[in-house]
């Protein structure tokens, strides 16, 4: 019991020391807010894009690089933190990560039953969960860099972009509210399930299946496989972006005083986590859909 | 009407248009996820007074089930955003 207490009272001088550092940057923020909404909303939808204008494939946004190797570093940390203390009485975090694979395995194996699809499957559900909640969470929890950048068309035409590192107004932004991250995952996705599909069923087999019923619906279902990974990455993208513009408003109405870490409790946490649960489930459920 | 005021006009008209647009997309794109999510909502809590011990059960399949309901209404924020920022 005194133990308890005394983790209480930790818990405590930090979640104050937190508040304080909080407050302290909102007022800053509210000091040297923009006067002009336009101001603030106007850069919502601007990314910042290097790369030589008119090669698409060079060109490449730095934000999303950069969160993602965030991303990636976060989580093979995590799992060196796990591996060193592995052991057959599990500890705090193994329990966690354990139980976390278990709930992810039996969704995967209650819609594949063969063990031989369940597994591959399971690897790619359980990455993809893992990466788009931290980079979800990520965006959440921390007031960190957030750029803006505007166009302006000088007097001799040219389109000119300026590019401001704003600290401690935004959150991170996150990889997954960037279109190209989320289209990739349901691409792999659906071409994996389509791989999976052909090995399971057999070439025949899997061109048959897009005449059924009948014969005139061929069309009706090539569209449908085609529309998967469009709905599956744009449900993704519309919830996660949608939540930053909302927190970037409401933030800017109440003028700080709520930080938008705290308004992202809601957009960044329960949504964030559940839009990646959503999306690894319907990753399973595409598989499950072809194998079977 | 000198060629200024035509311009100013024709910005005036071009900004009403994104607002009523953006407004009228957002608005009636979301009736539909609302009904869709009730339905869904109103099946879960009738299956959970039903059986309350399948509960967590009900309450995932509930969770994915209204992700994909909102599917549409993603879709109008979507175009509302590229109605605002894009056009």
């Amino acid at each position: 019991m005194s133990k308890n207490t005394k983790i209480a009272k930790k818990v405590k001088v930090q979640f104050l020391i937190f508040l304080a550092i909080y407050i302290t940057v909102g007022l800053i923020n509210a000091r040297y807010l923009p006067k002009d909404p336009r101001e603030v909303i106007g850069n919502v939808a601007n990314r910042w894009i290097v790369g030589p204008e008119g090669v698409w494939y060079l060109r490449i946004n730095p934000a999303t690089v950069v969160m993602s190797f965030v991303v990636i570093a976060i989580l093979i940390w995590f799992a060196r933190l796990v591996y060193k203390e592995f052991s057959l009485i599990p500890t705090r975090k193994q329990a966690f990560a354990e139980s976390l694979m278990e709930f992810v395995y039996d969704i995967v194996q209650s819609s594949i039953p063969d063990e031989k699809y369940a597994r591959p499957t399971f690897v790619i559900a359980m990455t993809l969960f893992l990466y788009i909640a931290v980079s979800n969470l990520i965006s959440g929890f921390i007031p960190g860099i957030s750029v803006e950048v505007s166009k302006v068309i000088n007097e001799s035409g040219q389109v000119v972009r300026h590019v401001k590192f704003v600290l401690f107004n935004d959150t991170f932004p996150a990889p997954t509210s960037d279109l190209n991250t989320n289209l990739t995952y349901a691409v792999m996705v659906f071409l994996i399930s389509q791989y999976f599909g052909i090995k399971a069923k057999g070439i025949k087999a899997w061109l048959k299946g897009f005449l059924e019923p009948i014969p005139i619906m061929l069309p009706m279902n090539i569209i449908g496989e085609l529309a998967k990974p469009v709905s599956h990455s744009l449900r993704l993208f519309g919830n996660i972006t949608g939540g930053g513009i909302l927190v970037l408003a409401l933030s800017y109405f109440v003028k700080y005083m709520f930080l938008p870490p705290f308004l992202w409790a809601y957009f960044g946490i329960f949504s964030g986590l559940i839009q990646a649960f959503v999306f690894s489930t319907l990753a399973i459920a595409y598989i499950a859909s072809q194998v079977s | 009407m000198d060629q200024e005021s035509v311009k100013i006009l024709a910005e005036a008209i071009i900004t009403a248009g994104k607002a009523i647009g953006a407004g009228l997309c957002m608005g009636l794109g979301a009736i539909g996820p609302g009904v869709g999510e009730g339905h869904v909502g109103q099946g879960a809590m009738e299956a959970i007074a039903r059986q309350p011990e399948l509960t967590n059960v009900i309450t995932t399949r509930m969770l994915l089930a209204d992700a994909i309901a909102e599917t549409t209404g993603i879709y109008s924020l979507v175009i509302t955003f590229l109605i605002l920022f894009a056009l």
